[in-house]
């Protein structure tokens, strides 16, 4: 593993990455107190688990959706990071998963952190990527009779925008 | 004791307060405030900065039919800005390379007809007109929250 | 308020809806027995208009204002949020003295946002019209010397990336400091008026009570953190600006309920006043930007500053052009919206804006 100078980091990787070894495709150190950990989709839970109970990052500031026409996929981002303890309350770990773009859905992640549950919410909206196993799925920031598409894919154009 | 409070408010009852009677009294604006755009005809090459960086694409360049030749601007073509877009933020005025666009402190650009909005170069190169007489002075112990208004060729200082 | 019947007989629905004047642009259904409410659901999307989608058809200066209005009354934090990961993209490093101008902006408006906290989401909310008032008038004299600053009263675009746009003009620092003085004065007679107020404290002390362990596991931000006990600032664990060099507390407190709340936010702005009088000792001379360029190359970026609500982050996704190809922004308020239907649970009408107004939630921030 190349030395990178930053001792923590590498530590946190190295702990998922004996753990987990065929979940785990890829990691990087982006910067100081900056993780990014591309995962498989199917071991969300074991991950998260892990994460919470025996690293210490125990709540997420956000979840997002990226879309990639191009590539037909729809990449998931985790947010991950921790209160509890002070050693590593600086560090962002962010973790990657790819779904399908036909159908992507992934196993829901509020039962391990409860702050995922309006996050999940709004990236279902936007994305169409379905959380199984959420209390409440149901759209959130959009009108009520919305029946339209998911409006953060990037096939969907609104020309009021301006061009791109 | 809820008396404690209210004599915190009581003692503000007689403090003297001010009153600016708009329209007839005006505040003199700090120097850089972001009102309406000047137009600098002399100093414009037409080059289309400000309308990419605009964040409202509000700003378009049109030709300009006028017997006045503009040696730096060969094709005549200067800015026209769309007021009932513009959100004032004056990046293209920071982002002309050639310092065409300048700050005014004029705001009071109501019209009743939504096309007289759209201003064009020649409207936009007339000086500002809107220039207060009472300036706003922070004194910090006289006055309604520490601020008198005072006219402004009263000045010494500040 | 509109009301509905539901199937259980002693159980009424109402609708605080979005154009009451006592929530914001913010809709809360709220099922009431009598003088309780059983629960919430916060219906929000009232004020949503796809910030996020916009932004990628902007180009990255471009983008300042628009992303700067989801939160208007603390724009420069919203703008420095932002600018942060496309400088890290981009490779710009912002001179010393453009840094302790950002900070000096950033904490003047810290003041600003609680001041007009102060005002609405605790005075109004609970029925103490002079506080409205008087915060209102004291945040004036900080927007007229934002106006001196930048232009704008409100609407800065203060920070494009590369540093801020303007120096500090001359006679600013006399009439910051003037203004300092009397603004701790200010805070002394607040105090009296509000804060040891027996009536405001018999309304707010163990109303809403959000215990150490529940902030953590739900994932709160900013004073509805440290009023629970987490002394957590995102000034002090990744410090940004000039914030390293100066010396501030992070106020905390460990009972959990709205007066807790309510209290970090009055000490916060005492912080702020010291920040700001220690930034314009220590200002050093020298350029206050640099260019940057117009593009940024691929990669991912991620950047967080400490809002007046909360710790504000966004990541930044570049695509070798002028437009950001993702942008997204996860903001205090939409953290801090799970608590909402967790602690307005089994408790008086009554309370319920005074516990909704120690959230300091803000409707536009959240929906974008």
């Amino acid at each position: 593993m190349a030395q990178s100078g930053f001792p923590r980091e590498e530590s946190t990787i190295s702990q998922l990455k004996s753990k987990f070894p065929d979940a785990i495709k890829e990691t990087k150190v982006d910067r100081a107190r900056r993780i990014t950990i591309t995962f498989d989709k199917d071991h969300l839970q074991e991950i998260a688990r892990y994460m919470r109970d025996e690293l210490g990052f125990d709540h997420l500031k956000g979840i997002a959706g990226l879309d990639f026409p191009t590539q037909k996929r729809i990449e998931v981002l985790y947010f991950a990071a921790s209160f509890s303890k002070p050693d590593i309350q600086d560090l962002l770990v962010i973790l990657k998963t790819a779904l399908p773009r036909d159908n992507p859905s992934i196993a829901s992640a509020v039962t391990i952190w409860e702050s995922a549950h309006f996050h999940e919410r709004e990236t279902f909206e936007m994305f169409g990527v379905k959380f199984e196993g959420h209390p409440d799925l149901r759209k959130l920031l959009t009108l009520d009779n919305w029946d339209g598409p998911p409006p953060m894919l990037k096939d969907i154009k609104f020309p009021e925008m301006g061009q791109r | 004791m809820v008396l404690d409070e209210m004599y915190e408010g009581i003692k503000h009852i007689f403090k003297r307060t001010f009153t600016m009677k708009y329209p007839y009294q005006k505040v003199l604006l700090p120097k850089g405030f972001r009102g309406r755009h000047q137009l600098y005809m002399d100093k414009c090459t037409g080059c289309g900065i400000c309308a990419w960086i605009c964040p409202e694409r509000c700003i378009s360049m049109v030709p300009v039919t006028d017997q006045k030749e503009y040696p730096q601007n060969p094709e005549k073509r200067f800015p026209q800005y769309w007021y009932a877009r513009c959100c004032f933020c004056h990046f293209c005025t920071d982002y002309c390379p050639t310092g065409a666009l300048d700050y005014t402190p004029d705001y009071e650009l109501a019209e009743y007809d939504r096309d007289l909005l759209l201003w064009s170069p020649e409207r936009l190169s007339k000086p500002a007109t809107n220039i207060g007489q009472y300036r706003s002075v922070f004194h910090g112990d006289k006055g309604a929250m520490g601020v008198t208004y005072e006219p402004v060729n009263k000045q010494k200082s500040d | 308020m509109t009301v509905t019947k539901t199937t259980e007989p002693s159980t009424l629905d109402v609708s605080v809806g979005p154009q009451h004047p006592g929530s914001g642009h913010f809709r809360m259904l709220i099922r009431v027995d009598g003088d309780y409410i059983v629960s919430v659901d916060a219906d929000i999307g009232y004020v949503h208009r796809g910030c996020e989608k916009i932004a990628e058809y902007r180009n990255y200066v471009s983008n300042i204002p628009h992303l700067e209005r989801p939160c208007i009354i603390d724009a420069i934090h919203l703008n420095w949020g932002y600018v942060l990961p496309v400088e890290e993209l981009q490779g710009v490093e912002v001179p010393r003295r453009g840094q302790y101008i950002s900070t000096i902006a950033a904490e003047m408006n810290r003041i600003m946002s609680h001041l007009y906290w102060l005002a609405i989401n605790a005075g109004v909310f609970s029925g103490h019209t002079t506080i409205f008032m008087w915060a209102f008038g004291d945040r004036d004299l900080f927007i007229e010397l934002a106006e001196m600053l930048t232009g704008a009263r409100l609407t800065y675009s203060f920070l494009p990336p590369g540093g801020p746009r303007r120096d500090l003009p001359s006679g600013f620092q006399e009439k910051l400091t003037k203004l300092l003085d009397y603004f701790e004065r200010r805070l002394i007679e607040y105090d009296r008026i509000f804060f040891s107020n027996p009536l405001v404290i018999a309304r707010a002390k163990g109303i809403g009570v959000l215990k150490r362990e529940d902030a953590i596991r739900l994932g709160v931000a900013g004073p509805v953190l440290r009023g629970s006990g987490v002394k957590y600032d995102v000034r002090k664990v990744e410090p940004y600006g000039a914030y390293a060099d100066l010396e501030f507390d992070i106020p905390t407190y460990e009972e959990g309920d709205s007066y807790a709340r309510f209290l970090v936010r009055f000490e916060e702005m005492k912080q702020s006043v010291k920040i700001i009088r220690q930034a314009l000792e220590k200002i050093p001379k020298g350029p206050i930007a640099r260019k940057a360029p117009l593009v940024a190359p691929e990669g991912e970026a991620t950047g967080r500053v400490e809002s007046s609500r909360g710790e504000y982050a966004v990541m930044v996704m570049g695509d070798n052009s002028d437009k950001p190809y993702r942008v997204k922004i996860m903001n205090a308020s939409f953290r801090n919206l799970i608590a909402l239907p967790y602690l307005i649970r089994n408790v008086h009408v009554a309370d319920m804006p005074i516990i909704y107004g120690s959230l300091d939630y803000w409707p536009v921030e959240a929906d974008r």
